[in-house]
């Protein structure tokens, strides 16, 4: 028995350095590509430099990186004394000083630790899919869904409640749509998220990923009924649960006139660049 | 505003206004305040009563205590508060001393000659809400004295005046809470109508007062016990609790509670008022001791 195991060592380790060998030439393979192809002996193979590693300043903060303003932050069009939201804004400068909010869009996937007395630990945290983000000023709000022991639990949190401890982004990609109200009506499938989760590494310049995903639904009846043009819904793989004749049922509530409407028009690019110059300023203080 | 009118028409030419018109017309707030001796302050006594503000109303927003609990509070903002008039015991009604408070500085192009006469006396703009506060002889201020948000404190109660929205004509379900008809099983053409008016044959009249449809809103309306979570003695802003009547940017009139369980005995609020002078310059923000301050560290709930 030992003899026979001894020889099967030496047979594993003399594989495990065929592999070795076998990866080392990949290795030169990829950095010298012309080296074996036939019919280049006159002039010398062209050196291909490797490619270059990317140096991540992880020094710098974040967020900084990407110019990005919470939605809270822009002031909704009223007869309001622009007093009141400037105030607001330093409340919620001094609060974001504390408590670090990433930046994360409707679709990211979210764990909020929140300070619970009736929680084990006295700290609840809760992972899921951000599917709505709500409210200005103070009261911003954001909804995260999961499915636990095929539950589906939302949860609305409030963004500067002061018993909230950490929020973690695990993913942040955005979706087709601002509002994923409609994944009540979809299958569990793309509403649940594992609550132990690993945090997915994304990069601090560029664009944020869109995840392109149309979602398979229910049977209807629908809570709501998601087809008509008013949600605007680019999410739903509509032909798979509804027929053309119901799509165009669904155009009637159509109102194509309201893109035209200039009283609705709501042009917040200049004030977001202000307020957004304002925000920085007072973060890096 | 005033500023910019009285500029204006001295542009326009020296002879739509005499120079000494303009010279005694209350452009300045500092400046223009007579150079007589300012008025004896006392102390307070039980039962002393002292004067209010007028305010503008910004908005709401969400306050959190440090137990973690969430209220909501109205942004009111003290914008050219001042004593415009002293009404003594004798011209008042005979048992009280009156002042007479203004708030909000306003054009005085659209206001009459009798409107202007009593800041012109003043030395003070004119001022969109003028206001009665029944005060006791020893809280009486000298007109012209400005008056700020400090005076009231973190803490203290309050009651808010002020014209609640107008809802123009309205039913009688709106209006006075009726419960109106059912929708269906029969009804003809009643599902809103008060219904009976009254008893029958005996009185056989509708008694006075009777509730019926008719203009609803735009009336004063006071909203009591009122607490002040917070003091900002920069912008002069009141954070109350609660909402307040009328719409936003309407000016009310705030006085300390008339409730006897929400008196400001433990707290000293500033008698007869808040001087800069005598208590110096206080702390940017003066919060309450339940309520959370955004600067410090979240919460844990142990």
């Amino acid at each position: 028995m030992a003899a026979c195991s001894k020889r099967l060592d030496k047979f594993i380790v003399s594989l495990r350095l065929l592999r070795n060998l076998q990866l080392q030439n990949e290795r030169f393979l990829s950095t010298s590509l012309c080296r074996w192809a036939p019919g280049n002996d006159s002039e010398p193979p062209k050196f291909i430099p490797p490619s270059k590693p990317v140096i991540i300043d992880k020094t710098q903060a974040v967020a900084t990186l990407r110019k990005f303003l919470s939605p809270e932050f822009i002031p909704p069009r009223q007869r309001t004394n622009p007093l009141k939201f400037s105030m607001e804004r330093k409340d919620m400068i001094r609060r974001r000083k504390i408590l670090n909010v990433p930046e994360f869009y409707p679709g990211s996937i979210l764990a909020v630790s929140m300070a619970d007395p009736n929680a084990t630990g006295k700290i609840n945290r809760f992972v899921g899919i951000c599917i709505q983000r709500g409210g200005k000023g103070l009261g911003a709000t954001f909804v995260l869904r999961n499915i636990i022991n095929q539950q589906g639990v939302e949860i609305c949190y409030e963004l500067y409640n002061p018993r909230i401890q950490k929020i973690e982004v695990l993913k942040l990609e955005k979706r087709l749509d601002d509002n994923l109200m409609y994944l009540r009506d979809a299958l569990p499938e793309y509403s649940t998220v594992d609550p132990d989760m690993k945090p997915v590494p994304f990069p601090p310049t560029g664009e944020v990923p869109l995840n392109e995903l149309k979602v398979k639904m229910r049977p209807k009846p629908w809570s709501k009924r998601w087809e008509r043009p008013k949600f605007n819904i680019q999410g739903i793989h509509f032909d798979l649960c509804l027929v053309p004749k119901q799509m165009e049922h669904a155009q009637k509530w159509a109102q194509p006139w309201q893109e035209y409407d200039m009283l609705k028009e709501y042009d917040t690019s200049k004030l977001e660049q202000q307020i957004l110059s304002e925000v920085q300023q007072e973060m890096s203080k | 505003m005033a500023a910019w009118s009285c500029r204006f028409l001295l542009q326009r030419g020296p002879r739509l206004i005499s120079p000494r018109a303009a010279a005694e017309s209350p452009v300045q707030l500092v400046g223009c305040v007579r150079t007589t001796m300012p008025w004896q302050r006392h102390e307070w006594t039980e039962g002393s009563r002292r004067v209010g503000l007028v305010a503008v109303k910004l908005g709401m927003a969400p306050i959190w205590t440090k137990t973690g609990e969430k209220h909501a509070v109205t942004m009111l903002q003290v914008q050219d508060c001042h004593v415009i008039k002293c009404l003594p015991k004798e011209e008042y009604d005979g048992h009280t001393a009156a002042l007479v408070v203004g708030g909000k500085n306003v054009s005085p192009f659209h206001r009459s000659e009798h409107y202007m006469e009593m800041f012109r006396n003043a030395g003070v703009p004119p001022k969109q809400k003028i206001t009665t506060f029944k005060v006791s002889d020893n809280a009486i201020i000298k007109p012209g004295t400005p008056l700020y948000a400090a005076h009231f404190r973190p803490g203290q109660y309050v009651d808010v005046t002020a014209k609640s929205i107008g809802k123009g004509f309205q039913g009688v379900m709106k209006r006075w809470g009726f419960k109106g008809q059912p929708a269906s099983h029969g009804q003809t053409k009643t599902h809103r109508r008060p219904g009976a008016s009254g008893p029958g044959g005996d009185p056989a009249k509708v008694f006075k007062g009777k509730k019926m449809p008719g203009r609803m809103g735009n009336i004063y309306v006071t909203a009591f016990g009122l607490k002040i979570w917070r003091v900002n003695t920069k912008y002069n802003v009141l954070y109350v609790n609660g909402s307040v009547p009328g719409h936003r940017n309407c000016v009310l009139k705030i006085r300390d509670t008339v409730l006897p369980t929400r008196g400001s005995t433990l707290l000293s609020p500033p008698f007869p008022t808040y001087f800069t002078e005598d208590e110096g310059d206080l702390a940017e923000d003066l919060y309450d001791d339940d309520l959370f301050i955004h600067t410090e560290p979240s919460l844990t709930l142990t």
